[in-house]
């Protein structure tokens, strides 16, 4: 029985609720990192050292950009809290594993051997749990990227600019990245490079639009203070 | 392996000109400069048939991507040029190096995914450098941020949204995920595939802008130097359409383009097409010409998912290259008459082509170009992709899309032969004039004297030397318009 995958996403959700909970932008880095290195080691088995190493290299250059557009940027929790946020997450996690299933059944049904990402089908990645039902290590991984997704996607899409969408857009980012590893499968070594690369601009990106806004309203502030 | 080193240079070069570019312009420029050239010469010794494996996937250089690379290169090392003559921030050639690195790896790579994540990446660069820029260059204009910001977001979406469908592709439910053999005839998998193909398409027309997802790309246009909308829109769009229409074909075949989903993609490319070149038509501003025809284009080019034949893919081909390569010459048309006669609207730019004829020989080679003959590769590959998409009447639906071009760059020509404006009267002279070359107080030999005049003449000769670029430019575009991508 493999619980620590198990203990790695539930590491993932817990960094991510943080990151996008918190009023203090340390500890909302912090929590971009747990998730972000928790989604690096989500892997049965894991992969090579060089693949390791770019994944974690990659989570933490993402988790010093987001810190350092959070010392500039206002303070900007979730409006909703973080035991909604847990929820969120619970909820996106249990609608990863619903799509794992409906894809194990749809292999199942094709005749593809050792269906790829389901319950209740052995993966080449080795399952989890015993008994009548198996988790595979792939349901393991979408359930961890929906969690992200549903987490992510209110402040990308609705969050005022600043490093709260920052946080979103690395969450989604990491989220359909992992998405594609627990639908399709493992990635060769070139995607890996390319997936960390796309994560790193996500996070650069965010970090820099979060900086430019909070200059901007500073700006305003100064303004409105000098003016009579 | 000579695509690998292309690419390695291209984005060591390519980030090293971003990360300077803050405190010293000059190095940044220089060092552009000679990243583009070296790309330059390494695109035009690449074989077309190279092949290698890196990273567990196979990379083949085939002739679209060296005729991609030359084309992408060649405009590239002019618009360096042209970038030091025009002043500002340098945000034109770092992103764009980093756009052909990406590029050209995408394009050769035979893993989509790894494709498709690359792209999205090396994607952002052209928006978000030239973005802030404009940004910090218009302190009165903030809502360049939300419209850069909005603009990161499209291309790491399309990006996302393309890699979402790639690995439902390859997923157990995906035609490439199963047995790995034909594409069932099941009802249900057709509508799969049908909404797959739809989703890629959704993620194509986020990234090029397409009617009615083009405000932010139109709003983008308005406020970045138009050296750098080649990067972001004409080439960057090119290189995703084709990875995009690459892995159509591949992984859902023309099965998947049968029902209404083949009507729902030539109805969201023709809005543009036809909207597009109606915009560019009705615009006096000549940022906006650019930006409706580059969207045009796409549009044009997004007709080739509503078929998905090899035979309408490899016109895709030479239309995506032919096209960008057309818009990167009108790209910096307008910028070097923006800055030859500060105006932008064609009230303002009476007789432009009779001040500076060199611009005028320069634009008549991109109208030829952008419309085309019946005989050259961009003409037929649009024929072609209109009449597969509209059997029948094809043809003439061609035709009308190839007068829009006639029509909106024909305004610009007409002005451009009117009395010369008083806003023309006052720019700089775009004919060539000799200074004399002898500054004050100067009393060396010929030779020094020779040397020192150098930079003292190029200055005096600033216009028509970027007119000169314009024309190299347009030539380029005329060859590529004639010969295609050999796709």
């Amino acid at each position: 029985m493999n619980l620590a995958l198990v203990a790695v996403v539930l590491a993932i959700g817990g960094g991510a609720v943080l990151a996008v909970s918190t009023r203090d932008g340390a500890v909302a880095a912090i929590g971009i990192a747990i998730a972000l290195v928790g989604s690096a080691l989500l892997s049965d088995p894991l992969p090579s050292a060089a693949v390791l190493g770019v994944r974690v290299v990659a989570a933490l250059l993402v988790a010093t950009m987001i810190r350092s557009a959070m010392r500039t940027g206002p303070r900007q929790p979730s409006p909703a809290g973080w035991p909604s946020e847990a929820l969120l997450a619970t909820a996106g996690a249990v609608a990863g594993l619903g799509v794992a299933v409906g894809l194990a059944s749809v292999a199942a049904a094709s005749g593809v051997p050792g269906g790829l990402a389901g319950v209740g089908e052995p993966a080449p990645g080795g399952a989890v749990g015993g008994g009548t039902t198996t988790v595979t290590s792939m349901a393991l991984i979408t359930a961890a990227g929906t969690s992200l997704l549903a987490l992510g996607a209110a402040p990308l899409v609705h969050g005022r600019p600043g490093p709260r969408r920052a946080i979103g857009l690395v969450l989604v980012t990491q989220a359909v990245l992992l998405l594609r590893i627990g639908i399709a499968g493992p990635a060769v070594e070139l995607e890996e490079i390319a997936r960390e690369a796309l994560l790193v601009v996500a996070g650069a990106t965010g970090a820099a639009l979060a900086i430019a806004t909070a200059s901007t309203a500073a700006a305003h502030e100064a303004a409105e203070t000098l003016s009579p | 392996m000579t695509l690998l080193i292309l690419a390695a240079v291209a984005l060591g070069t390519g980030l090293a000109t971003i990360f300077t570019s803050g405190e010293r312009r000059s190095l940044a420029l220089a060092i552009g400069l000679v990243g583009s050239l070296i790309v330059l010469g390494l695109a035009l010794v690449m074989p077309d048939t190279d092949s290698l494996i890196v990273g567990g996937v196979g990379m083949v250089s085939t002739p679209v991507v060296r005729a991609m690379a030359v084309a992408w290169s060649a405009s590239l090392a002019v618009l360096g040029l042209l970038e030091i003559a025009v002043g500002g921030r340098p945000t034109v050639v770092g992103p764009s190096l980093i756009g052909l690195a990406v590029a050209g790896v995408a394009l050769a790579t035979r893993d989509p995914a790894s494709s498709m994540a690359a792209l999205a990446a090396g994607g952002v660069a052209g928006v978000v450098v030239p973005g802030l820029a404009g940004w910090l260059d218009g302190p009165d204009m903030p809502s360049r941020l939300p419209t850069t910001s909005r603009g990161t977001l499209a291309i790491l979406g399309s990006g996302l949204l393309g890699l979402g469908v790639i690995a439902w592709g390859a997923s157990a439910a995906g035609p490439l995920g199963g047995e790995g053999g034909p594409v069932s005839i099941d009802p249900s998998a057709q509508l799969s595939l049908g909404i797959a193909l739809l989703v890629i398409v959704a993620a194509v027309a986020i990234r090029t802008g397409l009617i009615p997802l083009h405000v932010w790309a139109a709003r983008f246009m308005e406020g970045v130097s138009p050296l750098a909308i080649p990067a972001a829109f004409a080439w960057g769009s090119a290189a995703f359409v084709l990875v995009a229409l690459d892995w159509s074909q591949v992984a859902l075949g023309p099965a998947a383009a049968s029902g209404g989903e083949r009507w729902l993609i030539i109805f969201v490319a023709m809005t543009s097409v036809v909207l597009g070149g109606l915009a560019a038509m009705v615009h006096d501003d000549i940022e906006h010409v650019l930006g409706y025809s580059i969207l045009q284009d796409a549009g044009v080019a997004v007709l080739a998912f509503a078929s998905l034949d090899p035979g309408v893919v490899a016109a895709a081909r030479n239309w995506l290259v032919a096209s960008a390569t057309v818009k990167t010459a009108l790209a910096a048309w307008a910028s070097v008459v923006r800055t030859t006669y500060g105006g932008h609207r064609l009230d303002d730019l009476g007789g432009w082509a009779r001040h500076s004829p060199a611009l005028g020989v320069a634009f008549a080679g991109i109208l030829v170009a952008a419309i085309g003959l019946p005989n050259m590769a961009l003409f037929q590959a649009r024929t072609d992709l209109v009449s597969s998409a509209m059997p029948g009447i094809g043809q003439v639906v061609a035709l009308l899309i190839a007068a829009m071009p006639a029509i909106y760059l024909g305004r610009i020509a007409i002005a451009g032969l009117a009395p010369v404006s008083p806003a023309v009267r006052a720019g700089l002279s775009g004919r060539p004039r000799w200074t004399g070359g002898r500054a004050a107080g100067w009393s060396g030999g010929p030779i020094n004297q020779a040397i020192r005049a150098i930079p003292v003449e190029l200055r005096a000769n600033r216009a028509p030397l970027m007119a000169l670029g314009v024309v190299a430019l347009a030539v380029m575009a005329l060859l590529t318009a004639t010969g295609g991508a050999g796709g």
